[in-house]
């Protein structure tokens, strides 16, 4: 008979994989109880592959640097990380964690989030530019820090442009009306090898974080906002806001899907509405024939996006949050700012960092996105002065947004703008009262 | 059968006739059915610009490893998690699910079957409404309930253990075997664990291969329940990882599917060598009705 | 000796199920410290009348209906054919059965991402360049995953080429089971092709091809991973065009944290596989008596 041969090697085959499994469990360690003895675990995003590579060094220049504190870092796919913090119970989470800008407030909301007034050096939290500052500060507390801030802006490509005999606004006085961007794409679609005189970025996904990030700054150019004081009906479904995204789905015939992913820079399209961390690409592409300029103007100034990812020390580094912040003070010197940004050519989040960067300041090929982030509100105190909008700052956040985004994506395909902004005011304003307002005290 | 050689040259002259359409219509379809893997295997060996330029991945003078050693230099450090690591979890996780689904399950069936105990009616009651409910229905639940096991690997293996299809396609399997073998053991005094054991599970083989075999497939693809509790890149399993790889910025297409060959490969070798029992398990699915 | 079994069906799927009907009446977050609150029966409320949100869910719904609609048919009928066309013993026939059978060891994650190149936008993705080669550039390039008209077709097509060999394997072993001498009469009848295959090979394998339809029809009600993936890791899928209901349910789980919502989508999903199960068994049932 086979038969006891037979359990014998089922037996040992089901040991075997039990005894793997233990073995993985022990050498995978346990996420989260690791700071009293000199090491934090970091969670990060998977970001551009530069600026990956980028923290992956510092992180590893941290650790050589002294002996005292090893950090952890873990890479997280950047389209499941905001969900996996959510997902995540705070005790299970990190010492240090990335966050987006926008998605701050929700972890503070859920204490996922310690105040870091007394975590990091006052030195550091002094000399952060004022975009940064804005976008860590929740309640009157600092619950994050920022290596950069984030510039958004229309870029040009000055060959297409001297073509149609179009000239390149530098400045945000100069903006271009909306009567004047439409003109001007018409004229640019004719140079433009394509036909097509815009990519507007929709193969990222208008449903996505991109359509909040990329459309707010023309409802706030046109006098609207996402919501005021809790409420987005009768603020997002506003008339300025119906008739800046009609203004914006009508540039459809005008936008190049960008099938290739590289659109711009290989001078198939005249323009493109992107962030800063396209510089590095865009001029080797173009060189001198690169141009950035500052967003359409619907009335109310021209207006630009800011705040971008930062870090925060979570509840499990609260017994010793000596070594989660001197890993957050090494990321914020100068010389880490400087590496980093190298990577994504963002705005330097340390006024002193800034003032030495070769791409902002007076003259220098970025000096718009600076000089934008010099003027920055809230995003339900938008003036005609102020240029860099932070989106808004509430635990209800992952709601406005992706209301908000469906609701893009479904104008950008033809469907009616007022009733698809009635619906995402709809279901934010149920969302906020199903959690009470997401009063926090 | 007793033919003489002239007649049956002439019937298979004309059968060979009559296969020439029948093997063009199946190497066409081969090769529809075969493209995807060939683009998978060929955009793996060609260089990175070639992998989304047409054809010219086809171009085998161009072909090289590259995206293999690069895949390994990709996943070599904890922060991306190491590349055997992936292999590891994977192999663990269905190890572990089908080799204890098979004993668990088919312990439970046999008590089913053969066993009189209180509740035996209710229990084989529950397993036929428990045959209905898909995982799917439960993942969001779960995925709440067993929040604090997030990142570890037991809540990979321990919710796909029990398994009401496996309990069942042995139940219908120990069903067709006659009472009267273990009517005969009893009488030489051997008790149900032994009978089990000994003569049970031994005569029922295909009715194990079966169960293997399709648990292995359900679990060797696993997508869902990882997106939702795994996070660590120590603790992914392959499917999961892949989509991860994919999603980076800018997109390594080549290594992306030199890792899809890698993962698969193992799963072909073994399909290759169980053939058999493969098409035979799956064939046997159908038990269920 | 079925206690190890009962006990995990119990904890893994029983008191899931149950926890996903408690959920669905509450206002649950995970992570959130505040506890949550009673809403009755708004969630389902909301996902089956509010114009916004049923909205959403409904289209959901609308999508798994056209792809069973679509896939249950064609992959049937492709399955069949594939049967009969290897069910022969030919030589060489064995390579074809395997060959056909292959994509059902690929996790569908990576054969979403290896369609996902073959169907990139542009002309530089494997299909539009074949598309242009044969009809001499006359057939334009296609975004074939980002354009709301075919991307959901898109999807079923990569979906039948990884789930048919599965089907296949099941009619085959139902064909094989056809008795000869029914067909030996038949061609005594001077039966052609057809005739036979109608009044011979169908009522031959009734029961079984209603089993493999109705099946794949659960399977169509299950489709997440494959839109997942392609709609998350830079696939390019419109999501709006192809979002499925257990799509719906782990987004807003996962990401939009609405576990009590999810619940909802949860139970609301399950009564439709049962609904769909007992005319399953019904139909099962009845051709069988």
């Amino acid at each position: 008979m086979l038969s006891p041969r037979r359990s014998r090697r089922t037996a040992a085959t089901v040991g075997a994989a039990l005894s793997v499994a233990l073995m993985l469990s022990a050498c995978s360690g346990d996420s989260g109880d690791g700071s009293s003895d000199g090491t934090i675990d970091v969670w990060a995003h998977t970001g551009q592959a530069a600026e990956t590579e980028a923290l992956q060094m510092l992180v590893e220049k941290f650790n050589s640097s002294q002996e005292d504190v090893t950090a952890n870092l873990t890479l997280i796919p950047e389209a499941d990380y905001t969900s996996t913090i959510q997902a995540t119970s705070a005790e299970e989470l990190p010492d240090v964690m990335e966050m987006d800008a926008p998605t701050m407030a929700a972890f503070a909301y859920d204490r996922k989030l310690i105040p870091l007034d007394d975590v990091v050096s006052s030195e550091t939290l002094d000399n952060r530019i004022s975009g940064v500052t804005e976008s860590g500060t929740y309640n009157d507390a600092t619950y994050a820090v920022g290596m950069f801030d984030v510039g958004l802006g229309l870029w040009g490509n000055r060959a297409l442009l001297a073509e149609a005999g179009i000239e390149a606004p530098a400045t945000a006085e100069e903006a271009w009306t909306t009567e004047e961007f439409t003109a001007n794409l018409e004229k640019l679609a004719e140079v433009s090898p394509s036909g097509k005189a815009i990519d507007l970025g929709e193969a990222n996904g208008f449903a996505g974080e991109w359509g909040t990030f990329t459309t707010t700054p023309d409802l706030w150019s046109a006098g609207g906002t996402l919501m005021k004081d809790g409420k987005a009906d009768g603020v997002l479904n506003s008339d300025d806001n119906v008739e800046a995204l009609e203004e914006w789905a009508s540039w459809r015939e005008f936008a190049d899907p960008n099938t290739s992913g590289s659109a711009f820079q290989d001078g198939q399209t005249a323009l493109t509405w992107t962030g800063n961390w396209m510089y590095p690409t865009f001029s080797e592409a173009l060189g001198e024939d690169l141009a950035l300029m500052p967003l359409p103007d619907f009335g109310n100034g021209t207006k630009a996006g800011h705040g971008s990812w930062q870090w925060g020390v979570t509840p499990v580094a609260e017994d010793d949050p000596e070594a989660a912040g001197a890993f957050l003070d090494f990321l914020l010197t100068d010389e880490s700012i400087s590496a980093m940004v190298e990577a994504n050519a963002a705005v330097p989040g340390s006024t002193s960092a800034l003032e030495q960067s070769e791409l902002y300041g007076a003259d220098k090929p970025l000096e718009l996105f600076a000089t934008n982030l010099e003027s920055a509100c809230g995003s339900d105190s938008v003036t005609e002065e102020c240029i860099a909008v932070a989106r808004p700052v509430t635990p209800g956040y992952p709601t406005v947004t992706s209301s908000f985004g469906s609701a893009l994506l479904a104008i950008w395909g033809g469907a009616e703008v007022k009733d698809e902004l009635d619906s995402a005011a709809r279901a934010i304003d149920s969302d906020f009262s199903d959690n009470n307002g997401y009063q926090d005290d | 059968m007793a033919q003489t050689s002239a007649p049956s040259q002439r019937i298979s002259r004309r059968e060979m006739a009559s296969r020439v359409p029948h093997y063009a219509t199946l190497l066409i379809t081969g090769l529809l059915f075969l493209a995807p893997v060939a683009y998978m295997v060929a955009a793996s060996l060609a260089p990175a610009s070639d992998t989304l330029a047409g054809f010219a991945v086809f171009d085998v003078t161009q072909w090289g490893l590259h995206n293999y050693s690069g895949v390994a230099a990709s996943l070599s450090s904890d922060s991306t998690g190491h590349l055997w690591r992936f292999f590891a979890v994977s192999f663990t996780v269905t190890i572990a699910v089908v080799g204890l689904g098979l004993v668990v399950n088919s312990m439970a069936a046999y008590a089913l079957s053969r066993l009189a105990w209180r509740g035996r009616g209710l229990a084989l009651f529950a397993i036929l409404l428990l045959l209905i409910v898909p995982f799917e229905a439960v993942a969001v639940p779960m995925f709440y309930l067993y929040n604090d096991a997030r990142n570890t690997l037991w809540i990979q293996i321990v919710p796909f253990i029990g398994n009401a299809l496996s309990i069942f396609l042995f139940y219908s399997f120990f069903s067709g075997i006659p009472h009267s073998i273990d009517e005969a053991a009893r009488m030489d005094g051997a008790g149900p664990w032994r009978i089990f054991w000994r003569i049970i599970a031994p005569m029922s083989k295909p009715a194990y291969a079966s169960v293997a075999i399709l648990t292995f497939l359900t679990q060797w693809g696993s997508f869902l329940w990882p997106v939702l509790m795994i996070s660590d890149p120590n603790l992914r399993p392959l499917p999961l990882q892949i989509s991860v790889f994919a999603g980076q910025l800018p997109p390594a297409w080549g290594q992306v599917m030199a890792f899809g060959v890698l993962l698969v490969l193992p799963v072909i070798i073994v399909f290759l060598i169980f053939q058999r029992w493969f098409i035979e398990g799956v064939a046997s699915s159908a038990v269920k009705g | 000796m079925a206690s190890p079994a009962l006990l995990l069906l119990l904890l893994f799927v029983a008191v899931p199920f149950l926890a996903a009907i408690g959920f669905s009446l509450y206002n649950v977050r995970l992570g959130d410290p505040r506890a949550p609150t009673f809403m009755g029966f708004t969630q389902y409320a909301r996902i089956l009348t509010d114009p916004d949100i049923s909205r959403q869910f409904l289209q959901a719904l609308l999508h798994n209906l056209i792809f069973a609609a679509v896939v249950v048919p064609v992959q049937t009928a492709l399955a069949l054919s594939l049967a009969l066309l290897v069910k022969k013993t030919i030589p060489g026939v064995g390579i074809f059965r395997s060959l056909f059978f292959l994509p059902v060891v690929f996790p569908i994650a990576l054969v979403a991402i290896i369609w996902r190149l073959i169907l990139a936008r542009g002309d530089d993705g494997l299909l539009n360049s074949a598309l242009g080669f044969f009809s001499g550039g006359a057939f334009g390039s296609q975004d074939w995953l980002g354009s709301g008209l075919t991307a959901l077709a898109s999807v079923i097509v990569l979906s039948i080429w990884q789930g048919c060999g599965f089907q296949m394997v099941i009619l085959l072993a139902a064909l094989q089971q056809v008795p000869a001498e029914l067909y030996e009469a038949a061609e005594l009848d001077r039966a052609s092709a057809w005739q036979r295959f109608i009044h011979v090979t169908v009522p031959g394998i009734k029961t079984t091809l209603v089993f493999v339809a109705l099946y794949t029809m659960i399977l169509s009600l299950r489709v997440f991973d494959q839109i997942y993936v392609l709609a998350k890791s830079g696939g390019g899928l419109n999501e709006g065009a192809t979002r499925t209901v257990m799509y719906e349910a782990v987004t807003a789980a996962f990401d939009e944290n609405n576990i009590g919502r999810a619940s909802a989508i949860s139970v609301v999903f399950f009564v439709i596989v049962v609904i769909l199960s007992v005319i399953q068994r019904r139909a099962t049932r009845e051709k069988e008596g």
